[in-house]
């Protein structure tokens, strides 16, 4: 029947044949139209010449109001936007450097902070940076206590003394302070600007300051570049600030386009779209090898990939140090950095990244955890487990440069597996992970650590409190004493021997198994020149980038 | 009809206040702590601030408190903050949806206008050619994973052959038209921006062919089916008897009784197109809410979670209801059964 059918249809086909066809070529060429000329010669207008456009996955972003940046992402824009009143030079985790303070100075008292302000520095509106914007900054950020408000939770007062001259005052003089203030969210922000947007520092500014919506779309700040607009998910947009005091920048715009594929921002690179590509993972980096256009540049992060293992009550065995070195001394080390990070990585003794004050890859071959099965079983004997023991891993399915936890929890396990210790995987999401790891409720974790600034205390200090609850370390007093002593410790060559002896106390404990400090691939165009990146958490300077 | 149509949108509300409550308590099961997830480290150690944090987002409420909480807000229009961006969740979604909205439309479109005509013709035509390529496309389309299919359309036709633009809504260096409906084709058209329009339309090619392909092939097997069905009735029988010349029994008398089963697979094809873009989202970096839905449940996000199903609760209640409708005025019958 239906063949029937057909055979008659098509009999009378040919007319209305032709209409499809033509329907056909018409979708066709419209597609062709809009296609057509689509990729204007993007890439060699002056429009474009004058524009770094950077590649990056900004879905992390929550806020762009210094006060409250303390995503992964957002410290990038914000750096650019806002000075501080010191910062770190790029390779350097160590010594301070002046910004828009050129002086500070502990006052005899012992516990005020002098800073005298450089002179004729003026924020991208064109008005002067005064002691008065300096103490409304501090001052605010105090009031208003979102999350990086705790680094400073212990400054007492800021006072604006004349206007090239600001006190801080600290409650507790043995804490860091400087350190902590050269990263992002203490950028010093313009307070006429910010109080005329509903900014303020009065004490209810919790509740009663309303800048922070302004603050996502503009930025108030001295740096060489200005926010004008951030549209989430999407991308956010910079202009230059032609009264920056280090002299005009080399754009006239920056662009950080969100792409949270990293194979779209391997393309986009590739064709110039992009002009620096951050989120590459090592095969994708491996493919730009011989790209004439482009070349690729390492940065040794101070983030690292850690396994915490815990004297859990569940585990009688984990609560047995010896038990807990055993597994210290039986990790392939070289086979995780070689094989699973490409090379592209190194490893410090402990919970101090390499970089920072007292921590060095060679202080690690020196005094940290090695390769040893020899050791590892005479440590598992020591513990009375000559014959090893079980113990859970839990991890989340996540990659943290191009490795994935998953990868890496098989590795352990089988490196575990040659000394008697079976590690069980227990692979779960990543909220579930923290969640059960925060709660103190983890046998051993894969997890991963990022600083919000170069500071050695708000490391030390998280393994010997928060860090500490978690893998249920009773912490010894003098162990306690010794981050104490390295914190208010001024002198950088003292503070660095302090915290030697508080790094051999770590391995001792045999919590913390620290795997992998990434050395991040960055692929830059070579139309690009003088983009430094940095690891001391704004990723890059982007005021020193111009066109080749 | 009216009586019809009440008693439907009575039910449609019902069917949405129910999902919210499935969903809320599936997402209340997930053992992960929102708090612990948005906050710091160093804060999310800190018993007094998770707790303030909780208190803040309602979260320590007891579950059917927080859930009578989200229904009465909802009654006000109020979707609550969502507890990974800080800001109202009704916010993100006006930012986010529209992105979706128009990707998912030209998609929709693309499907229809390519996959009814060729179901029709693969119906006309059994086993020809044209059949073989309607076959393929659909086999491809349904079954080729959208991940899969959207990378390598970026590959070929950005990365190698240069013929269509990369990732995201616009050029890297173009401005965004002033924003009036968020739907750039619409806002570059009012203020006469037509080089931006020509950008965002271009933008706009490859991601409505990769989202387009799942429906089109779904389109395109349900119209070749119900076409055949049509077709081989008496009264299509009768109608060639009389003569009629074959255009007519075919768009006459054929497509007419052919449409019904391919308008609900239409409209729930644009509804599942608009919840469901989140992959090609995700490669064509478009900002739109299928990445946000994605971002809020990996965040245990619940505000977000609880808003965006109430959306896509009633876009899924509402598409079927209007779907029902047009089947009321298609088939008479319907409204008397």
């Amino acid at each position: 029947m239906a063949d029937e059918t057909d055979a008659a249809c098509q009999a009378a086909a040919p007319g209305d044949w032709d209409r499809r066809s033509v329907l056909a070529l018409g979708v066709g060429s419209l597609l062709a139209t809009v296609l057509q000329g689509a990729r204007p010669a993007a890439a060699q207008s002056a429009q474009r010449r004058a524009t770094l456009v950077i590649g990056l996955d900004i879905s992390d972003a929550t806020g762009l109001d210094p006060v409250r940046v303390y995503q992964y992402s957002n410290p990038l824009p914000t750096h650019a936007a806002y000075d501080c009143v010191v910062t770190f030079a790029s390779g350097d985790a160590v010594n301070l450097k002046p910004a828009l303070a050129t002086k500070w100075e502990y006052q005899p008292d012992g516990k005020t902070v002098r800073l005298t302000l450089r002179d004729g520095v003026k924020f991208a509106s064109g008005k002067p940076v005064t002691a008065e914007d300096v103490r409304f900054t501090f001052a605010r950020q105090l009031a208003i206590k979102d999350q990086p408000w705790q680094y400073i939770s212990h400054v007492e007062d800021v006072k604006a003394v004349d206007p090239h001259t600001v006190d801080i005052v600290l409650k507790d003089p043995t804490l860091p302070l400087m350190t902590i203030i050269a990263s992002p969210p203490f950028g010093i922000t313009e307070k006429a600007l910010v109080e005329a947007h509903g900014g303020t520092d009065a004490a209810d500014a919790k509740e009663k300051d309303k800048a922070t919506e302004w603050l996502n779309q503009n930025s108030a700040g001295s740096g060489p570049y200005r926010l004008v607009g951030w549209q989430r998910n999407q991308q956010i947009q910079m202009v230059k600030n032609p009264h920056y005091w280090q002299g005009p920048p080399g754009y006239e715009r920056v662009l950080i386009r969100h792409m949270s594929e990293s194979a779209a921002q391997l393309l986009a690179i590739q064709r110039g779209d992009v002009d620096v590509a951050f989120n590459l993972i090592p095969e994708q980096i491996a493919t730009l090898k011989d790209d004439p256009n482009i070349h690729v540049v390492g940065m040794t992060s101070l983030d690292f990939v850690y396994m915490a293992v815990a004297a859990a009550p569940s585990n009688p065995a984990l609560q047995n140090k010896y038990a807990r070195q055993a597994i210290g001394y039986a990790i392939d080390y070289d086979g995780i950095i070689n094989n699973l990070a490409g090379g592209k990585a190194t490893r410090p003794v402990t919970f101090l990244p390499v970089g920072v004050n007292g921590s060095t890859a060679e202080l690690t071959k020196e005094i940290g955890f090695k390769e040893d099965l020899a050791k590892s079983k005479e440590l598992l004997a020591k513990a009375g487990l000559p014959n090893g023991f079980k113990f859970q891993l839990a991890y989340g399915n996540a990659s943290i440069a191009g490795v994935g936890y998953q990868t890496l929890a098989q590795k352990i396990q089988a490196d575990l597996a040659r000394v008697g210790i079976q590690a069980e995987l227990a692979p779960m999401d990543q909220v579930n992970m923290r969640t059960m790891y925060l709660g103190g409720k983890a046998e051993a974790v894969l997890t991963f650590w990022n600083p919000p600034a170069p500071e050695n205390w708000l490391w030390s200090s998280a393994t010997i409190n928060r860090v500490a609850k978690r893998v249920h370390w009773d912490v010894p007093a003098e162990v306690r004493q010794l981050v104490a002593d390295a914190a208010a410790e001024r002198d950088l060559g003292k503070s660095a021997e302090l915290y030697k002896k508080y790094q051999a106390a770590m391995v001792d404990a045999a919590n913390h198994f620290v795997l992998i400090q990434p050395i991040y691939q960055v692929a830059i165009r070579k139309n690009v020149e003088g983009l430094e990146l940095t690891a001391n958490g704004w990723m890059a300077e982007l005021g020193k980038a111009k066109p080749a | 009809m009216i009586r019809y149509v009440g008693s439907r949108l009575l039910t449609s509300v019902v069917m949405v206040l129910l999902s919210t409550l499935v969903i809320f308590l599936i997402a209340n099961t997930v053992p992960g702590d929102p708090a612990l997830v948005a906050m710091g480290d160093m804060a999310a150690s800190d018993p007094a601030q998770v707790k303030a944090f909780r208190a803040e987002y309602g979260l320590d409420l007891p579950l059917w408190e927080q859930y009578g909480l989200f229904l009465q807000r909802l009654v006000h229009g109020d979707l609550g903050i969502s507890i990974s961006s800080r800001r109202p969740v009704l916010d993100d979604i006006v930012d986010y949806a529209p992105a979706t909205l128009e990707l998912a439309t030209i998609a929709f479109i693309l499907s229809i206008v390519v996959g009814l005509p060729l179901g029709v013709l693969a119906a006309v035509r059994r086993d020809s050619w044209i059949d073989h390529v309607a076959r393929a496309v659909s086999l491809i389309g349904v079954s080729a994973p959208t991940f899969w299919l959207a990378f390598i359309m970026l590959a070929i036709f950005y990365g190698q052959l240069d013929w269509a633009p990369g990732p995201g809504r616009l050029d890297p260096v173009s401005f965004p038209p002033d924003r009036i409906t968020g739907l750039l084709l619409i806002d570059t058209a009012l203020q006469g921006d037509w080089a931006t329009f020509h950008d965002a339309a271009a933008h706009l090619v490859l991601p409505s062919i990769v989202l387009a392909m799942a429906t089109l092939g779904l389109v395109t097997r349900t119209t070749r089916a119900a076409m055949l069905e049509a077709l081989s009735q008496d009264y299509v029988r009768v109608a060639r008897a009389k003569g009629l010349r074959r255009r007519v029994i075919v768009n006459g008398h054929a497509l007419p009784n052919a449409l019904l089963p391919v308008v609900t697979l239409g409209g729930l094809a644009y509804a599942n197109l608009l919840a469901g873009a989140v992959m090609t989202e995700t490669v064509f970096s478009w900002p739109g809410l299928g990445r946000y839905t994605f971002r809020s449940a990996v965040t245990v996000d619940f505000p977000a979670i609880m808003a965006i199903t109430a959306i896509v609760a009633a876009v899924f209640v509402l598409v079927n209801l209007a779907v029902d409708l047009s089947y009321a005025m298609l088939d008479p019958r319907v409204t008397k059964r």
